[in-house]
């Protein structure tokens, strides 16, 4: 028998599933919204975002929000009030359409938002597969939680995060996630969960406090790029993983870099890593 | 609709009627006020840096609309007063047809609407505010408490406030599509299912032949393990399926326990997986050709072996894919269509199941069922039978002459 006739039956058999499921008709529609800033109170964003292409930047304009969305309106409804007592800004779509359809189309849905850099902003972004890129610069983020499916995401930081973050969150499944100057965030905590895929944490930028870095990661690879006057210590727990530890020296039962004492800033990094790799990278990129 | 926007478009040739990219919510500091006369030629191309002038504004006389624009726009109303995306419209009536200005130091009860024309808003609207086929422009002065909406068109704020949310609509309009505009698709979306599901016939078909040319022994094992024990192969099926996750588990654990096993381990995964598929796949051709055998049976025609192997496994096939085919014919009646998915999975499921009980239990195929014990086969005694009876004969008694005879 042909190696490859076991597995087209898996094939044949989804496949004819997909084929066999109703397909509604494509209605593509575009939505603006964008509401006038009244003030700088902190706001708590949700957004919520399923499938296509997802932009995210501070806008000066004196607007608190300025959401772009391109969808269709067969298969997704958009979603988005402001509760102007509490101050929660739900945006994007419909949580039970953050779905996967199997059909691979030649359009595809786009969420460009741009949100005030006046405000303080608590972020939560929810996406599924989707191609994210995440600009943060000069956004008020007090706390940043992103989770995604099977994305493609890139977070930046270009300049210094006004508001200290209390905690910057990343949940991925399948993905992968590149974070660019991740020290700009002003952020103590930073905890990467990743389940299958390949990130890239590049913790450059103004060093304003020490950062504590948790990560786990399942059959990924992890990259952390740290700047070589920053002090490094990796306290690892792994299984069936490799550890990349160029330039770190093992000590009480976790590796610390020879500038550990002497570094005016300290990061802590935490990890655990399953049939995975993790790598950290002194260089001073 | 296409017409419809067209005749809009004529009828109103300045208004921006951007049907699939509306302009972009402009804040004030990017966009200029319109001019103090009121006119939207500024609000238009958004030429103008300097702050509105504000105040006293001449109005704006509402565009002159042709019959054919009016229709279009009323349908356009009665798309927006659908959409899932609109916000409640005053009666009919009152929409301003041809766009309406608030004057400055007026104040009136939302919601405002105009169609086929701008909605300049220089006094208070109490609620919200909404131009159909027209932009609304919240001039110096001006205030909307509620939302200002605009489909088809744009919201510009030139000075002006807004209190609740600024809204475009593009693209279509309307409500969403569940009925007569989704038929269209459905007939396309029936075409592309069921050729799919035709195309997976055929390539099932393929490695079947595929299986009966290079491993046909194989096949032959499975095969015989099926017709035997077809209840036994199913049960061992559904246990099969059983261990599959714990086996791989205990294969993981395994390996991992051991030094060099830990970096076979991905490869483990895969072999396994591709195992069980082969297996799985194996089995599905057995089935299919046992019961193409069976409805179709070549005997009485004279087939070669392997012709007729071949003819029962693609009637096996096309019979279980068909299933399939069928279901997806029917993908436009979600119904009849759910129905029949249902009972092609079924279907399918059993088949899978038995096949891969019957792989399983003939070790893919690699062991024939045992003969049964059996007893001395009868011997056919009619050939040695000799025409003596067991008892034996009486023999004759030769004549031999008689002594009387002899003393003669």
């Amino acid at each position: 028998m042909s190696s490859h006739s076991p597995a087209l039956l898996g094939y044949l058999v989804a496949g004819a599933l997909i084929a066999a499921t109703p397909v509604a008709a494509q209605n593509w529609r575009s939505l603006d919204i964008a509401r006038q800033l009244a003030d700088s109170a902190p706001t708590a964003v949700n957004v919520v975002y399923g499938t296509g292409t997802f932009g995210l930047r501070g806008s000066s304009s004196a607007l608190l929000y300025h959401m772009r969305l391109r969808y269709d309106a067969s298969r997704t409804q958009p979603r988005h009030s402001f509760d102007t007592t509490g101050r929660k800004l739900l945006l994007g779509v419909q949580k039970s359409d953050v779905r996967f359809t199997g059909r691979s189309d030649n359009e595809s849905g786009q969420l460009q938002l741009e949100l005030s850099r006046v405000a303080p902003l608590d972020l939560t972004l929810d996406l599924g597969a989707v191609e994210a890129d995440l600009d943060l610069t000069g956004l008020k983020v007090s706390r940043l939680h992103i989770e995604s499916g099977a994305s493609d995401g890139k977070l930046r930081f270009d300049s210094l995060n006004a508001t200290p973050m209390s905690v910057l969150e990343v949940s991925l499944g399948a993905a992968s996630f590149r974070a660019e100057r991740l020290a700009n965030a002003n952020a103590r905590d930073i905890r990467v969960d990743a389940g299958v895929g390949n990130v890239e944490l590049d913790l450059g930028g103004q060093w304003t406090q020490d950062i504590d870095l948790r990560v786990e990661a399942t059959l990924g690879v992890v990259t952390i790029h740290v700047p070589s006057d920053v002090g490094v210590r990796v306290s690892l727990k792994k299984l069936v993983a490799s550890f990349d530890h160029q330039g770190l020296i093992e000590r009480d039962g976790a590796w610390v870099s020879p500038n550990w004492e002497s570094a005016p800033h300290k990061l802590r990094i935490s990890a655990e890593t399953t049939f995975g790799k993790l790598t950290i990278d002194k260089t001073g990129r | 609709m296409r017409p419809a926007i067209l005749a809009l478009i004529l009828a109103v040739p300045w208004a921006p009627l951007t049907a699939q990219q509306p302009a972009a919510i402009q804040p004030p500091a990017t966009r200029g006020a319109a001019d103090s006369t009121g006119t939207t030629a500024q609000a238009r191309t958004g030429a103008s840096a300097a702050a509105a002038p504000t105040v006293e504004a001449a109005e704006p006389a509402p565009v002159a609309l042709q019959p054919a624009a009016m229709d279009s726009i009323r349908e356009l109303i009665a798309r927006f007063r659908r959409d899932p995306q609109g916000v409640p419209l005053p009666p009919r009536e009152q929409i301003a047809m041809g766009g309406r200005t608030i004057a400055a130091g007026t104040q009136v009860q939302g919601p405002v609407a105009a169609a086929g024309g701008p909605l300049h808003v220089y006094g208070t609207v109490n609620g919200d505010a909404v131009a159909i086929g027209g932009d609304v422009i919240v001039h110096g002065g001006g205030r909307i408490t509620g939302n200002a909406v605009a489909a088809l068109g744009s919201v510009t704020l030139a000075g002006g406030v807004v209190g609740g949310e600024m809204r475009q609509l593009g693209g279509a309009i309307g409500a969403i599509p569940r009925g007569a505009t989704a038929t269209e698709s459905r007939v396309g979306a029936t075409r592309h299912a069921v050729a799919l599901a035709a195309s997976w016939l055929v390539i099932l078909v393929l490695i079947g032949i595929g299986v009966l040319v290079f491993a046909t022994s194989y096949l032959d094992g499975v095969t015989e393990s099926l017709e035997g024990r077809f209840g036994r192969s199913f049960w061992a099926g559904i246990a099969a399926q059983l261990a599959i996750a714990p086996v791989l588990a205990l294969l993981i654990v395994a390996l991992a326990v051991t030094v060099l096993g830990i970096l076979l381990i991905p490869f483990a995964i895969v072999a396994f997986i591709l195992a069980v598929a082969g297996l799985i796949t194996l089995g599905f051709l057995a089935v299919a050709r046992v019961t193409g055998e069976s409805l179709a049976p070549a005997t009485r025609r004279g087939y070669h072996a392997q012709g007729a192997a071949l003819r029962a496994l693609v009637v096996g096939v096309v019979l279980y894919m068909g299933l399939w085919v069928v279901a997806s014919a029917f993908a436009w009646a979600p119904i009849v269509g759910t129905l029949l998915r249902g009972v092609a999975v079924a279907i399918t499921w059993v088949a899978a199941t038995a096949g891969l009980g019957a792989a399983v239990l003939s070790r893919g195929g690699t062991r024939r069922p045992s003969a049964p014990v059996s007893s001395p086969a009868p011997v056919n005694d009619l050939p040695w039978q000799t025409p003596t009876p067991v008892t034996g004969v009486v023999a004759a008694r030769r004549p031999t002459p008689s002594s009387s005879s002899r003393e003669r």
